[in-house]
């Protein structure tokens, strides 16, 4: 993942996520690296950590903390937010802590051992596996296509989802998205209308990269194969009566 | 410099703009420790100020340390770090409200201060400009005088960006609590009230609260901040804060009783505050068993009001230099009231204090 270098240096280790803004002042022990009862996750040690929050908030005396933290050796071995403000990117260069910053920290999971380079802003998951799938809206007459995981498929059994498959080796995620729609509807007659920017979504070690596209098809005439027990033409906006697979409203909101 | 030129490309600044004045955060010793201490040392060796800079205030009253409790060892690094400010050319009046004793920036001023809740009042109260700086960053800003042009500095960033429609009670606390709710919902937005007229010291309060639950840096209060009419507030985001949000916030910071500790002024108490405080005792007398209390304020205030003082000095100790949050308290207090939401942000965390939270009329009561 690529985000922004705040603070130069290389940094490994495992994550420590808060989901609250945070304030070094007050929030931590300088002398044991402990977090209070007012980070709101009281008695994880923060100490060589990579250390994650959205943002810093509170005292401009949080800087000084950093200084006093990396005396005591009881410093973060890096840290991460969604948005850096002043107070923690001046503690973090003042105490040599790699930092960057631009990370959707929803990417990330408590105890990820991560690799951060604060040079190039860069943050590395060496235990997860990004996997490449095409999510394929089909419309026809303003409905969309949706069906239903059987039990055979790997992952997500009985949800709703649009066609989807992974993309092989050597394929284009366009290549992967004909294919699809093809096989799962047996649908020949369909055109590209728009695809969206590639969205990321987590789930345990996978971090699922998806290739959204929108095709309009010709004919409502479905047939299924072994991937799916059931398929519906719906209006997009019933799409909450469903349950849908991870991500799903996010790559229809991404296209419609 | 080099820390200068670091945030300067983190917020892709492209010039240095001069500073009116500096205002320094990281005095207490308990807050920035030794390893603040040898950075300060370093520094003074061959820098000085080339601004007026003021400090915030330290771990002790400077004259009456030993009457707070502090030890000896805590008092000899509390000088050390205030005899390195003071190498560094930097006003050594320790007060977290410079702002009301003669550090006051000019309207459209450029300036590098820290203090989260005096940053907050000079932007939104007095229209000049600072980010919120970091201690170290402000002092950097200060010796050159200079700060990267970037944040605050620049117009386009100080318009209001979600309006708060507020219904609370025109008292200190509520404006407390207010600012609490504020910073909690908003995070780094710059808020716009409508519905409230703070005084002075209901602003003060605010900015501190607000600055500490969230990282507000700049407000704007209808009909009371300066330029706060020429903003199009159109299609913005509207939250209302009343009087139920307030109760509720009181309560979540409230998390004991029978105080043993009363600590007024957070921020530290204005001469207006200090005059209202001693009318509200003057004539009464003191209970045998009430419990410690502590008047926090300026060296200048509590010159400008002897007698005020005299009165506040039976009942309690107008301490000057310092405030709860920053002083040792863990260790000799373990439940302190306050009046200030800030306060109460900070005290189960850095003095790992139980906490209660009221007026000061009401916690008074306690003590005649």
């Amino acid at each position: 993942m690529r985000g922004r270098g705040i603070s130069r240096g290389k940094a490994s280790g495992n994550l420590i996520i808060l989901e609250k803004p945070f304030s070094f002042l007050g929030g931590v022990d300088p002398k044991t690296g402990r977090l209070t009862v007012a980070s709101g996750v009281e008695g994880k040690n923060i100490r060589n950590s990579i250390f994650a929050f959205p943002y810093g908030r509170g005292s401009t005396v949080g800087s000084y903390t950093l200084l006093q933290m990396k005396k005591e050796k009881t410093i973060p071995a890096a840290i991460i937010n969604e948005k850096a403000e002043t107070i923690v990117a001046t503690g973090a260069v003042m105490a040599g802590v790699p930092m960057i910053d631009s990370i959707d920290l929803r990417m990330l999971c408590d105890g990820d051992e991560v690799v951060i380079d604060g040079e190039e802003g860069t943050l590395e998951l060496p235990h997860v596996n990004e996997i490449n799938v095409v999510t394929c809206i089909l419309r026809h007459g303003g409905k969309i296509l949706i069906l239903k995981r059987s039990q055979k498929v790997s992952t997500n059994q009985g949800m709703w989802a649009g066609v989807s498959g992974y993309i092989e080796e050597g394929e284009s995620p366009l290549q992967a998205a004909n294919k699809e729609v093809s096989e799962e509807t047996a649908i020949t007659d369909f055109h590209l209308i728009k695809s969206g920017e590639a969205l990321r979504v987590r789930s345990g070690s996978r971090l699922w990269c998806i290739h959204p596209f929108l095709f309009e098809s010709s004919s409502p005439e479905v047939t299924i194969d072994w991937e799916h027990t059931d398929y519906r033409w719906i209006d997009p906006n019933d799409i909450d009566d469903a349950t849908t697979v991870p991500g799903f409203r996010l790559v229809l909101r991404n296209l419609l | 410099m080099e820390l200068l030129v670091a945030l300067g490309k983190i917020y892709s600044a492209k010039e240095l703009v001069p500073i009116g004045s500096a205002h320094l955060s990281g005095v207490s010793y308990k807050t920035i420790g030794d390893g603040g201490l040898d950075f300060l040392n370093e520094m003074s060796s061959d820098a000085k100020v080339s601004v007026r800079t003021t400090l915030n205030p330290a771990g002790m009253d400077l004259d009456r340390w030993s009457e707070m409790g502090v030890k000896p060892e805590f008092a000899n690094k509390q000088r050390a770090i205030i005899g390195a400010y003071g190498r560094l050319g930097v006003e050594t009046n320790c007060t977290c409200t410079p702002y009301l004793t003669g550090n006051a920036p000019k309207p459209g001023q450029n300036v590098a201060w820290a203090e989260s809740s005096a940053l907050s009042f000079v932007n939104s109260v007095l229209g000049a400009r600072t980010n919120r700086e970091g201690g170290p960053g402000a002092l950097a800003a200060a010796i050159i005088g200079k700060t990267p042009l970037y944040g605050l500095h620049l117009d386009e960033n100080r318009v209001p960006s979600v309006i708060i429609e507020a219904d609370v009670n025109d008292e200190i606390t509520d404006y407390s609590l207010l600012g609490h709710a504020v910073g909690q919902k908003v995070g780094m937005s710059v808020p716009y009230f409508k519905g409230i007229r703070p005084t002075v010291d209901g602003l003060k309060t605010m900015a501190a609260a607000m600055a500490a639950t969230g990282s507000v840096a700049l407000f704007h209060v209808e009909g009371i901040t300066p330029g706060a009419n020429k903003f199009d507030l159109n299609g913005l985001e509207k939250i209302s804060i009343g009087k139920k949000e307030i109760s509720r916030a009181k309560d979540s910071l409230t998390t004991g009783k029978d105080p043993d500790l009363i600590a007024l002024g957070c921020p530290h108490l204005s001469e207006t505050e200090v005059t209202d405080l001693a009318s509200m005792l003057d004539g009464k007398k003191k209970r045998s068993d009430a419990p410690e209390v502590w008047f926090c304020t300026s060296r200048t205030v509590k010159t400008w009001c002897p007698k005020e003082v005299a009165v506040l000095e039976r009942f309690g100790r107008v301490l000057c230099d310092t405030c709860m949050i920053v002083a040792p308290i863990e260790g000799i207090h373990s439940c302190t009231a306050t009046n200030s939401a800030k306060a109460c942000t900070y005290l189960p965390g850095l003095c790992s204090q139980k906490v209660v939270c009221d007026s000061s009329a009401h916690l008074l009561e306690a003590v005649f």
